[in-house]
């Protein structure tokens, strides 16, 4: 089946008019990308460096100074081309005089959804980014992290074959990302495409198929995740309830086998994020809990 | 997976749904509670003059019934006229400055339908507004008018008219009543209104702040009810003995089009409150001269805006 591809960036060019006239910043140079339907595509780089102008482009918000996007096969310059992709912006920011769930129904409406099955959809993705309690107060006084999941609710509403996320975890708390990182996974087992940018190195790397690395608008680095992050010439072992003796064995071996160097030994660690996981997850009779975890440390120092 | 997948360049329920919203914003930003101070000036109104023409005055309460219709018409006016410009001023560069606008866009939502959604809203809650001050305007004029028919029955049955002439007498002052043409004139304020609007949102399209919109717009309203004015003076100045030059005439059609002229609609809302013949003839040409007006400023706008990047 020659489908054609959810996302299809052919030699971007983008220029933004500087602060002086004639002086122009050249924002993107160059890109080009394709990703294919049901993939899960991370555009990572620092600060500056071109990612959410990407975005924008393939999303039409800015025409390109040159070059092509495309979603699936139609020109991203047309209305045409927005009907099967949501979008999440960086910082999203709505409508304050709504609540939650008007802030989703207009959305969906102007997606052309009515009646019943807007309806129901509404209550659905409010469930699904977790903001049912929510749902009547007015995006006034909400924080970022909650603007940022009623952001995901307005993107998926009319269920999107193709998902752009602008750092859809900046300002949600670990949960909360880890919720977005979950949501995102679920989206690609219902084969929707998701398109991202983050900061998150971490999480990109858990959910992503491929990456693509952008640095001063060019990409510098792109290909499936596995390939660009394994290291050839390293290995790396992780060892349960190793004993001395057995250490001291390796090491032996080690040393005696001929161009191989020990480069680092210690303790496999944990994340920061899966500890303070682990430490959130049960919210309720938080403090019981706390003690039991300092007893089994203490037990460990031992 | 099979969908509709084609959007239609032009879609009035989009632009529904985005006038609704406009519509709801205005509403939540508690833009009616303006109507307020109007009202209680148009209530206050009622007794005020009722001391002031007492005596000889009273022989013509026709005028104090105009000095009603003056101050409550040129209130609607200025209202809705402001309320146009710094609604639309407001709306805009405030979605674009929050970028509200981009998650808008990026639904399968095409800009000329967000443009006109926008404009709709406006319009629709300036409706709303007239009509309100229009109900407040229709009773206190008609218990005024009520007023001043018995006071003048009174009058003249006292002194002796004959009854003929007492009937006339009370025709005249219904004339200046509540009447169709009184509604030809807050009709011609509204449409006055409609166009402000589009002009605001033209120039909103391409300027950068909220402050530098509503400067503009207050400064083409105020030109554009006083053009004509300033372009017989300038330009077809007969007292110089010269006609004027193809240059001046250049000059005059460019300034006609980037400025609407609001003499038709001032000049029609001059002859309602002065009771005069207002023509239907006159308020179809207005309805379409407006027309014409906010649909060359919608085109403009759609022209800036469509191009415009965020
Ligand atoms: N509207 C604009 N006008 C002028 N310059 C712009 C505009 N938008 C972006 N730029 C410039 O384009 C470059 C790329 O910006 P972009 O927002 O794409 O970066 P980014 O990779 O998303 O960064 P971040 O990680 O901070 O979100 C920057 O140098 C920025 O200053
Ligand atoms: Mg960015």
């Amino acid at each position: 089946m020659s489908e054609a591809a959810a996302v299809e960036v052919k030699n971007l060019v983008k220029d933004f008019k500087g602060p002086f006239r004639g002086k122009k910043v050249r924002a993107v140079k160059d890109v080009s990308l394709t990703i294919a339907p049901g993939e899960v595509y991370g555009l990572i780089g620092p600060n500056g460096s071109g990612k959410s102008t990407t975005m924008k482009a393939v999303l039409g918000l800015v025409a390109p100074t040159s070059g092509t996007c495309a979603i699936f096969g139609k020109n991203s310059t047309k209305v045409d081309s927005r009907s099967e992709v949501g979008f999440l912006p960086e910082n999203p920011y709505f409508y304050k005089h709504l609540t939650a769930a008007e802030t989703v129904r207009f959305y969906g409406r102007l997606c052309g959804m009515r009646g019943r099955v807007l309806k129901d959809r509404i209550e659905e993705m409010l469930e699904l980014v977790g903001l049912q309690d929510a749902r009547d107060r007015r995006l006034k006084g909400f924080s970022k992290g909650m603007l940022q999941r009623i952001g995901l609710a307005q993107a998926l509403v009319q269920d999107p074959r193709l998902v752009v996320l602008d750092e859809p975890t900046a300002g949600v708390d670990p949960t909360g990302s880890r919720e977005i990182r979950d949501l995102i996974l679920t989206l690609k087992n219902r084969g929707i495409t998701v398109f991202l940018c983050s900061h998150l190195l971490e999480q990109v790397q858990e959910i992503c198929d491929r990456v693509g690395i952008i640095h001063q608008g060019v990409l510098v680095n792109e290909g499936r995740l596995g390939d660009l992050i394994s290291l050839e010439d390293k290995t790396e072992l992780i060892l349960q309830n190793a004993s001395p003796d057995l250490m001291e064995q390796i090491r032996t071996l080690i040393e005696v086998t001929h161009g191989t160097d020990l480069v680092s030994e210690g303790r496999a660690r944990t994340t920061l994020e899966t500890l303070f996981l682990k430490e959130t997850q049960a919210k309720p009779s938080g403090e019981s809990k706390v003690v039991k975890v300092r007893k089994s440390r203490k037990r460990v120092s031992k | 997976m099979s969908r509709s997948t084609s959007t239609s360049f032009f879609s009035p329920r989009r632009v529904l749904i985005i006038a609704q919203s406009t519509v709801t914003q205005l509403v939540r930003m508690k833009i009616f509670y303006f109507l307020a101070p109007v009202a209680l000036l148009f209530l206050g109104l009622q007794f005020f003059d009722a001391i002031w023409f007492e005596g000889p005055e009273a022989l013509m309460p026709e005028q104090e019934l105009r000095m009603h219709k003056n101050i409550c018409l040129g209130t609607m006016m200025l209202f809705t006229s402001l309320f146009a410009i710094v609604a639309t001023a407001l709306l805009i560069p405030g979605d674009i400055e929050d970028r509200t606008l981009y998650t808008i866009l990026c639904k399968p939502v095409p800009r000329l339908d967000y443009l006109v959604g926008k404009l709709f809203g406006v319009i629709a809650v300036l409706f709303i507004a007239m009509l309100v001050m229009d109900v407040l305007l229709v009773t206190t004029l008609h218990f005024r008018t009520e007023d001043k028919i018995l006071q003048t029955t009174e009058y003249m049955t006292k002194i002796g008219y004959p009854e003929r002439e007492i009937a006339a007498g009370r025709a005249d002052i219904a004339a200046h009543g509540p009447t169709m043409i009184l509604q030809f004139g807050v009709i011609s304020h509204f449409l006055k209104a409609c166009v402000i609007a589009a002009v605001a949102l033209l120039i909103s399209t391409f300027s950068t702040s909220t402050l530098f919109t509503i400067a503009t717009s207050v400064m083409i309203w105020i030109i554009g009810s006083f053009q004509s004015i300033a372009r017989d003076g300038l330009f077809n100045d007969a007292t110089f003995g010269e006609a004027p030059g193809w240059a001046d005439k250049i000059v005059g059609t460019l300034i006609s089009l980037i400025f609407p002229d609001f003499q038709l609609f001032e000049s029609i809302s001059d002859a309602a409150a002065r009771a005069e013949d207002v023509l239907y003839g006159d308020m179809a040409q207005l309805a379409g001269l407006s027309a014409v007006y906010i649909g060359i400023y919608v085109v403009l706008s759609w022209f800036v805006f469509s191009d415009k990047e965020f």
